[in-house]
């Protein structure tokens, strides 16, 4: 890809983003603003030149709005997944391979890292460099043919084998929440026993299911999971796990997820949308704490971001890009969504997300026994819960964020959500008269098929 | 030959649903479960009518059942939903009670599809996915306590121990007497089939279980006399084949009648409406918990993560049945979408090969449109394994 066709950040901005605050690792380091900058203009373009690219419609490429230092920073922490998890691996911190939409304390308190599906896949990617966006593609798509050919073509979630077994990717652990959101994902664990990779751990973390937030002893089995599971990364972290680890731990996703909370009350009460639906999305992931593989990375862009959305929601500053009185779809389903760019090119913006909401809504208890305060929390879950509950949390989100229309979507071979998406939606229709749309995404990519965007572009003409 | 009880066993499946209805004018209730860790006897031992809701092979079921749940789920929870749709099943017609098990993630959410649209009374046994973990044992106990509850509510009588201990002694006679029966179809010289004893089993699906006993008693009388001594051995031209994977339920025979029509020979089978479930149960207490545990310490469904290979019973007990049965090869059946088994297709193959067994994948649905192409590869498979077992035969001469 020559240099001309890259996007680069305006030189004029340097100052200005310079200006703004270091990020915090959790082993102690940090990054100033002016060395995320650097790496951004003058290393990333030449490693990473996909995520350059000049495609409007391309999913992956960087933020355009420039004048929020959370959407450079964000961008920095994901094209550097692939030195900074090397680097935490070889100091003593085993990697796991996770489920998206779980939260992540127990991993971190004993001295882990977790990675969801699509940080995984974020890892696996920073280790190919040079490759422009058709490039990038094109090897990720052969990538996962590989994991399609050792499992099954049926297979939505595939637990990372493609890059586990098939890439080398050195995980020390595969250990998500099953019967979380997925019905792949501890078929996905099981396939990694015929794989080549005989190191790395195996381990379900075994969610149970049907009111189980309401039975003691389902909320006591969970706990018990937990328990096993902090002893076994702390057995590969070299150390022994206490109650205080998971109890500190806990306190500090807390801050992640009420700041998440917060920022997103904010901005959905902007009259004018204060960031693009990219960047709010990674937003709202921080408070998470997965995302970037390292809870204090994430915490301080997420701080520093706050009052930035604050400040521009007082001050009325609209987002780039954004039209003033957006549609605004909230998004329901599986762990997709769709493109924000051609979104927002038709009028709309996506103001919100079930399935990673669910988790970094949901605070845990912070006195008490932390296992058995994690594990209810956990069974809580809205997104997990009954129909008739789900429904009734996720209409409490479409009050918040003033919702215009629900856009249900799932991914191909998606088991478990394609099977409620239709329950679900009638739900929604029935108690707050609000649209819905189901539609199922074929293929993955960044930029999607024309056909289900016509389809996205159709409801919001009609909305 | 033809096994005489075989036809009464037919008959009175017919006159069953009237029977049912009968039953229920009378004030008993029926509970239709459907799962692979539901324990029969504790619905039994209650005093309800348990029959296993297990239909296949319809597409345009499939179709409906797929407008309320998705055309992404597997066809066999897709007809069940469809059937419910359409209420015209004249089993399903008749159930008062529902019990699912959520072994299988898309069973659990058939049963809140059924639950929401169509308005029935469901029961949902939560089931462990670290099943070997004693942990996982203790919450299964717990969640067979609750079904017991919830069971217990609808029937209006506490579960009585007596009665508990009558059911398991009587589903154990059924369990015994189905081995015994199963041994004859592999034999040598079969005075019954492999297709008879598949629909026999699951006539006990629907059957009242004390009749159903007493025919199966019957059968193996008249089994005895007419094969006094039978002896499974492998004969070059049977091309025994021995089916594996997702379920066959009633309706659903294309399979089946394929290997038949090209010449193959079925001498074998670990389905969940075959024999798997009634092998190695052994009931150890006489107490919900103590019925819940045999059932989950069978050899598992594949719908329950297993992570280590080698001590994988699933496994092990496929190759004991191979060799119990002498099959020369298998025809491993993968319903579209259905994930515990497609998941697990290749490592199957593989793990076969290993041991020199041939394998063949049917992925297939309940549509008629893959039927030639099906017809095809069964029949070549079934060619190569009988010249492959000729071979071997004029080697060993």
């Amino acid at each position: 890809m020559a240099k001309t066709d890259l996007y680069e950040y305006p030189a004029e901005l340097r100052e200005e983003f310079e200006a703004t605050e270091d990020i915090h690792f959790r082993d102690g380091s940090r990054a100033t603003a002016a060395e995320v900058w650097h790496f951004m203009t003058e290393v990333a373009p030449k490693r990473y030149p996909f995520a350059y690219t000049q495609k409007k419609y391309a999913g992956n490429r960087l933020s355009r709005d420039i004048h929020l230092p959370s959407a450079i920073k964000n961008h920095y922490l994901l094209l550097t997944m692939n030195d900074r998890i090397n680097k935490s691996r070889e100091n003593g911190s085993p990697v796991i391979f996770v489920q998206g939409g779980q939260s992540v304390d127990p991993y971190y308190a004993a001295g882990g890292i977790a990675l969801r599906p699509a940080s995984v896949g974020l890892w696996a990617r920073g280790r190919h460099e040079g490759l422009g966006l058709n490039e990038e593609a094109v090897r990720s798509h052969n990538q996962k043919e590989k994991a399609y050919h050792a499992i099954s073509f049926e297979a939505c979630q595939t637990a990372g084998y493609e890059n586990i077994q098939e890439g080398g990717l050195p995980i020390d652990m595969v250990a998500p929440f099953t019967c979380l959101r997925c019905s792949d994902i501890s078929y996905g664990v099981e396939a990694h026993r015929h794989g080549p990779n005989k190191a790395v751990k195996l381990m379900n973390i075994d969610y149970p299911m049907r009111h189980q937030a309401d039975k003691p002893w389902a909320v006591e089995y969970f706990a018990q999971n937990l328990r096993r599971l902090t002893s076994e990364i702390g057995k590969k972290a070299g150390r022994e796990v206490t109650d205080d680890d998971l109890s500190r731990e806990i306190k500090l996703h807390n801050e992640g997820r009420r700041l998440a909370i917060d920022t997103a009350e904010l901005w959905w009460s902007a009259d004018l949308p204060p960031t693009n639906g990219v960047d709010r999305r990674a937003l709202y992931q921080m408070g998470g704490m997965e995302i970037h593989g390292d809870p204090s990375a994430s915490l301080t862009v997420l701080r520093e971001s706050n009052a930035y959305i604050r400040e521009r929601v007082k001050n009325g500053i609209k987002a780039e890009g954004v039209v003033d009185k957006p549609i605004r779809l909230f998004v329901c389903g599986s762990c997709v969504f769709p493109n924000d760019f051609r979104i927002e090119e038709a009028g709309a913006i996506i103001v919100g997300q079930d399935n990673h909401w669910s988790d970094i809504s949901t605070l845990v208890e912070e006195e008490g026994d932390p296992y058995q305060n994690l594990a209810h929390a956990i069974l809580s879950y809205p997104y997990e819960q009954s129909i008739e509950k789900r429904a009734e949390w996720t209409i409490e989100q479409l009050r918040k964020s003033r919702a215009d229309g629900v856009l249900f979507l799932y991914q191909w071979g998606c088991n478990t959500q394609s099977a409620i998406a239709r329950m679900l939606c009638d739900t929604i229709k029935r108690d707050s008269g609000i649209p819905t749309m189901i539609i199922e995404q074929h293929e993955g990519g960044s930029e999607q098929s024309e056909q289900l965007l016509n389809r996205v572009n159709a409801f919001i003409e009609m909305l | 030959m033809s096994v005489k009880t075989l036809e009464v066993i037919r008959k009175r499946l017919n006159e069953r649903p009237d029977e049912l209805r009968k039953a229920r004018a009378h004030g008993q209730k029926v509970v239709g479960w459907t799962g692979y860790n539901i324990p029969e006897e504790i619905i039994h031992a209650l005093g309800f009518i348990p029959i296993r809701i297990a239909i296949g092979g319809d597409d345009r079921l499939v179709e409906v059942g797929g407008r309320y749940a998705s055309s992404k789920n597997c066809v066999f929870i897709r007809e069940i939903v469809g059937a419910f749709a359409e209420n015209e099943d004249p089993f399903i017609q008749q159930t008062d009670v529902l019990a699912f098990d959520a072994t299988c993630l898309q069973n659990f959410r058939a049963a809140e599809v059924i639950e929401y649209y169509f308005k029935r009374d469901v029961v949902v046994l939560g089931v462990p996915r670290n099943f070997y973990w004693e942990e996982g044992q203790e919450y299964f106990v717990n969640e067979a306590n609750e079904f017991t509850r919830l069971l217990e509510e609808r029937a209006g009588a506490k579960l009585d121990g007596a009665k508990l201990a009558e059911s398991v002694a009587l589903y154990n006679d059924i369990r015994k007497t189905l081995k015994s029966i199963y041994h004859f179809q592999a034999a040598k010289d079969n005075v019954i089939s492999w297709e008879e004893v598949f629909d026999l089993i699951q006539a006990g699906d629907l059957l009242d279980k004390k009749e159903y006993l007493t025919l199966l008693q019957e059968t193996l009388a008249e089994l005895q006399e007419l094969q006094p001594e039978p002896v499974i051995e492998a004969d070059g031209a049977d091309g025994r084949i021995f089916i594996s994977g997702s379920l066959i339920p009633r309706g659903d025979r294309k399979l089946i009648s394929i290997i038949s029509a090209v010449g193959g020979r079925i001498v074998g089978d670990d389905l969940w409406t075959g024999i798997l479930p009634h092998l190695d149960l052994d009931i150890k207490e006489i107490s919900a918990a103590g019925v819940a545990l045999g059932y989950l310490n069978r050899t598992p469904h594949a719908a329950l993560p297993y992570l280590d290979l080698e001590s994988d019973r699933r496994l092990k007990k496929l190759h004991e049945l191979l060799a119990e049965s002498k099959a020369q090869g298998v025809i491993y059946h993968t319903l579209r979408y259905c994930d515990p088994f497609t998941f697990k297709a290749k490592e199957t193959k593989d793990i076969l090969n290993q041991s020199d067994i041939p394998v063949l994948e049917i992925h297939t649905e309940y549509a008629g449109s893959d039927y030639e192409a099906m017809r095809t590869r069964v029949e070549a498979f079934v060619e190569m394994i009988k010249i492959k077992a000729e071979s071997a035969a004029e080697v060993a001469a």
